[in-house]
């Protein structure tokens, strides 16, 4: 019984190990486009340091600088970039 | 742009470096041009065999590779290509004589566009920065030509 505990025990924390970098990549590639995007419009950012996701392509940026943005594709596909 | 930022090329460019080649001083006592370099300006005169030719330009290609590129991220594809078809546009506007400026201030938004593409690219796609940066006048070259133009 004890050996089954810790094959479930260690099953979990492998799956855990391996995931969460991978979650975190892809947190890191949002982190990313979200900067791009907002130095592609020419605003103040400097990096993006947490994001809140609302849709697909609709996230809420916060940037180290103290900046917040509404990013998101409106209905004409375009890539807005709102101040909050 | 629905109360968004406004994605003028104008107003986000960054100040192009000053170039001072004329305000470089001359030397009064400066040599007359040496027999030797006109020799040099004959022998270019000759057929430029050995010189490389520019690669065909590709548009469908660049266009295939940039929308797979995992080097930009997709809110940045689509971005980029809302500034592509902004400038597009004002290719369009100045053909049908909407646009009252000349070629060449349609060039700066152009060169802008490319090099904002090209320091996306040059670090995680090189291959693929370096055959838009062969493509630059290729490209420029469809552009500039109304005929071409009105081909794409």
């Amino acid at each position: 019984m004890a050996t089954r505990v810790t094959d479930i025990v260690l099953a979990v924390l492998t799956v855990t190990c391996f995931a969460t970098p991978a979650l975190a990549a892809d947190d890191a590639s949002i982190k990313k486009d979200l900067f791009t995007v907002i130095t592609l419009q020419g605003l103040p950012c400097g990096e993006v340091v947490t994001f809140t996701s609302k849709g697909d392509y609709d996230h809420i940026a916060s940037c180290r600088d103290g900046n917040r943005y509404h990013v998101f594709l409106n209905a004409q596909e375009r890539v807005v970039v709102e101040k909050q | 742009m629905q109360g968004g930022v406004p994605t003028s090329e104008s107003a986000n460019a960054p100040a192009t470096p000053s170039r001072d080649i004329k305000a470089a001083p001359r030397s009064a006592k400066a040599p007359p041009p040496a027999p030797a370099v006109q020799s040099a300006k004959k022998e270019s005169t000759t057929p430029d065999v050995a010189k490389p030719k520019a690669p065909p330009l590709d548009l469908t290609s660049l266009e295939t590779r940039l929308k797979e590129t995992k080097a930009i991220g997709v809110l940045t594809k689509i971005a980029l290509k809302n500034q592509i078809d902004d400038l597009l546009d004002q290719f369009r506007d100045f053909y049908g004589g909407k646009l009252k400026i000349t070629l060449a201030e349609l060039r700066r938004p152009y060169d802008m566009l490319v090099l904002k593409v090209l320091s996306l690219l040059q670090d995680s796609d090189p291959a693929l920065a370096s055959a838009i940066a062969a493509s630059r006048e290729a490209i420029w070259g469809i552009l500039s030509d109304p005929a071409k133009f009105a081909t794409i």
